[in-house]
């Protein structure tokens, strides 16, 4: 198998590896930066756990190659919030019941993430259609588009 | 860290995140076929190094057995369905695990397989040492005169269902200082553990299961597979770790699936509506290999079938049978959404027929008094539930948007009991519970009881994964019974510890709790019934292009006490996705082949965001005779779902249906 060199940069730091040129970024994200907040949930790009932003657009990080996010940046759900503490997206998920197993949970927060930067009044409509390509099996998404409607309309904002 | 903050900071520990020095990857070679001879296996690790059957695949596995139809850990002689595991390869690389699946030669002779099981009742049995593909078949209930002013007749089928939790299966297993150490996603890590001891041949105290974060198990995470114990003979072959994470793939062939019951019912009744007796067929497809669960399905499906109604007569031929498809297992509801589709789906056609009020006729057959149905089933008199949920979901008004509701019984699985151990380590209360939270929130049924017990806070207690070594034995999480059976041992617990602090010091408080040094373990037993009630309305419809929808689902449920009404409300509602899934397009399809036709979660029709109904929640709490007073939850919305559904479908389109889940061209 063929092997290069890739540098790309997650959260603001620089990794760099050598991998096989068929390596899939979200392996890549996991295994090369050993960052496991980014899940794999199927072989298809159906499921979303693997979201993450790449140059800011949401993708999902199992149907683009480690070499094609070479010298890019991505984003990932350890990359919101601080050591301090959660950002309000993921405040408001743990406080309107936006996950229970929290499988799809890094995916779906990274795609509510840019859904809000995009169009920070989105209907009910547009958040349902934005995370379309996350699934979750567990919350029936109700508490997951409280949650960003929570985030939407400020009632969460800056709170503790 | 709390658990919760962990998942959304991408903190969480499901086994793959789980790093350890060195893991080979495995992957597993898989069957082709849905019945072939299995004629040479060359390369990998296979049956030819490893002989050993499982004795169980369901809940509660146990141990090795002579059953023929118990499931060969590597295909042996004969493989019986699309993707029966036939060989293993590793790596130390999960891309060239994969890689190494070509490496492996099989030859196989291709037989004709049996998929419908209705057809396999009279196909030659797929098991050498097997007179017929029948499992089990016993009749429930007792005979009754035919004689009725009405006889209604219709063959009822629930498609199956692949679980799909969005993790999905996986293992890391570790052979270490003699001994065998395995993370697992896992609804119960003593079924896993007292499994691998018996297909292993190993002794109990040789192995330590730890629960790895569970991110979702829907009642196929309960028991051990095939793929568990591979992994763990390999750590132990190659003495390393060796990791096996499920693709989705695998997990739609080869993972048990759930549902998959025909019922061919046949209700009478007067021409006043009153149910005068049920009989019926009720076939289970046990898939290729079984033990266990799929035996006892069918039967626990007629136990229920009569739901609310005090109809006094039912006799049921209860069956399961073997087909060239994957195993059966449970899927979130386990029996208890078939018993009700059978049940509901026949009323809707008794109302049909003499052009009564959905309502008027349940009502009608309701009782008023605490009944036991003639397959044994125990219930509290349902009328003043159902007069009270109908008022609730507002059934007068939603009958106007053609509306459908449907009545059960909720019947959980609390019997095998469960095991607690609280001790006191760093002035701290720390908690082990015997179930294992995979999605349903038991720390806060935890926090609230240990805090009304004992005065404890969440800052002074600890509550622990659940891991053998630390917990002496305990059942697990499925059949909604973890806050019912498992927050009743916690409270007995701390009740009992609270005397021996008094005992200690003449008088309880929790500075003395803290400051001593206690460790209690407890197994809390619970023999009784404790049915619950469910009502849901819902209101379907049809798109453009006739696929169908489901628009509002509304839950009314007896839950006995909410130990966190949030949680409550967010099960449900997660619930009724599941179930409004299954009635608009959840299912896995085979062709005649026995070949699989939906190979993606898509395909096999998870809810996605844009299709999901709106979600109206309401409880009311009739506490139960348990220690905690909870009472059965987790799949109630399952089982309501649907049949609310169908019928609010069958009042726009006019059509009768008997199939979930309803296709566009049913509806043509
Ligand atoms: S892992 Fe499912 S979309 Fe990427
Ligand atoms: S929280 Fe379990 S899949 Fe979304």
């Amino acid at each position: 198998m063929e092997a290069m060199n890739v540098k790309i940069t997650i959260n603001g730091k620089e990794h760099s590896a050598k991998v096989e040129t068929r390596q899939l970024l979200v392996h890549f994200i996991r295994e090369s930066a050993g960052l496991t907040g980014t899940h794999v949930g199927c072989d298809t790009s159906n499921c979303g756990a693997c979201t993450v932003l790449l140059d800011g657009k949401p993708v999902k990080s199992c149907t683009v190659l480690s070499a094609q996010a070479n010298g890019k940046e991505v984003t990932t759900i350890e990359g919101l919030g601080s050591i301090k503490g959660m950002d309000k997206l993921q405040k408001a998920f743990i406080k309107h019941d936006g996950l229970q197993c929290g499988f799809c949970t890094p995916g779906m927060i990274m795609e509510a993430h840019y859904l809000l930067k995009k169009n920070p009044n989105a209907s009910e409509e547009e958040i349902r259609s934005g995370i379309d390509g996350n699934l979750c099996r567990c919350t029936g998404y109700v508490g997951i588009i409280e949650a960003i409607k929570s985030v939407q309309n400020g009632a969460d904002n800056g709170k503790a | 860290m709390e658990r919760l903050e962990r998942f959304v900071r991408g903190m969480g520990q499901y086994v793959d995140d789980i790093k350890v020095e060195h893991p080979l990857y495995m992957a597993v070679v898989r069957s082709p076929y849905a019945r072939a001879k299995l004629i040479n296996v060359k390369g990998g690790v296979s049956a030819a190094d490893f002989d050993a059957k499982l004795a169980s695949v369901g809940e509660g596995a146990q141990g090795r057995d002579s059953n023929p139809a118990a499931h060969p850990i590597f295909a042996k002689g004969f493989v019986n369905y699309v993707g029966q595991p036939v060989a293993a390869v590793f790596d130390e690389d999960r891309y060239k695990a994969e890689d190494q699946l070509e490496s492996v030669d099989v030859d196989y002779e291709p037989l004709q397989p049996v998929v419908s099981p209705e057809a396999a009742i009279d196909f030659e049995p797929i098991h050498e040492g097997m007179k017929s593909n029948i499992i089990s078949d016993r009749y429930l209930g007792k005979d009754f005169a035919d004689g009725a002013e009405i006889v209604l007749e219709d063959r009822l089928e629930n498609h199956r269902i692949a679980t799909n939790a969005i993790e999905t299966r996986g293992i890391l297993a570790d052979f270490t200082e003699g001994r065998l150490i395995v993370h697992v996603s896992t609804q119960s890590v003593f079924s896993i553990k007292r499994g691998l001891a018996g297909t292993l041949g190993l002794p109990e105290e040789k192995i330590r299961v730890i629960q790895a974060d569970t991110g979702g198990g829907f009642g196929l995470k309960g028991g051990l597979q095939p793929e568990h114990v591979i992994a763990a003979y390999a750590a132990m072959k190659y003495k390393r770790p060796v990791k096996w994470i499920e693709t989705r793939i695998e997990h739609l062939m080869a993972a048990n699936q759930g549902r998959g019951a025909i019922g061919k019912m046949r209700l009478y009744a007067n021409n006043s509506g009153k149910i005068l007796g049920i009989k019926g067929t009720i076939i289970v497809d046990a898939g290729a290999y079984a033990e266990g669960l799929a035996g006892f399905a069918p039967g626990f499906i007629a136990h229920q079938l009569t739901e609310q109604y005090g109809i006094k007569n039912g006799y049921v031929r209860a069956m399961s049978v073997l087909t060239n498809k994957a195993p059966y297992g449970p899927y979130r509801g386990a029996g208890r959404p078939e018993a009700a589709f059978f049940m509901e789906r026949m009323v809707d056609m008794l109302a049909d027929r003499l052009g009564m009020d959905d309502a008027e006729i349940r009502l009608l057959n309701s009782t008023d008094k605490p009944f036991t149905s003639p397959f044994g089933m125990h219930i509290e008199a349902s009328k003043p539930f159902m007069e009270k949920a109908l008022e609730a979901l507002d059934y007068r008004k939603m009958k106007k948007s053609k509306a459908g509701i449907g009545f059960f019984v909720l019947v959980p699985g609390a019997a095998p009991g469960e095991g607690v151990r609280l001790a006191v380590k760093d002035k701290k209360l720390h908690v082990w519970l015997g179930s294992n939270q995979h999605g349903q929130g038991h720390d806060f049924f935890i926090k609230k009881l240990v805090k009304e017990e004992l005065g404890i806070g969440e800052n002074e207690m600890v509550i622990e994964v659940p891991d053998t070594d630390n917990i002496r034995s305990g059942i697990g999480t499925w059949g909604s019974r973890s806050a019912m059976v498992g927050g009743s041992a916690l409270v007995d617990a701390a009740r009992h510890i609270k005397d021996e602090v008094k005992r200690k010091n003449g008088k309880y408080s929790k500075a003395l709790l803290l400051h001593g040094n206690y460790d209690y373990f407890e197994f809390y037993k619970f023999d009784g019934e404790i049915n619950s009630f469910g009502a849901n309305l819902a209101v379907a419809g049809i798109g453009p292009v006739n696929e169908v929808r489901a628009l509002e689902v509304r839950a009314f449920y007896d839950v006995g006490r909410a130990l966190s009404k949030e949680m409550v409300k967010a099960q449900i509602e997660g619930g009724m996705i599941q179930g409004a899934g299954q009635f608009i397009g959840e299912g896995v399809i085979y062709d005649e082949n026995g070949q699989l036709l939906t190979a993606s979660i898509s395909n096999a029709g998870v809810m996605r965001a844009t299709k999901a109904p709106k979600c109206v929640v309401k409880i009311i709490e009739n506490p139960s005779d348990l220690p905690d007073k909870a009472k059965g939850l987790g799949e109630a919305p399952t089982i309501g779902t649907p049949i609310a559904l169908i019928r609010s479908l069958e009042h726009i389109s006019g059509k009768r249906f008997s199939t979930t889940p309803v296709r566009p061209e049913d509806l043509i």
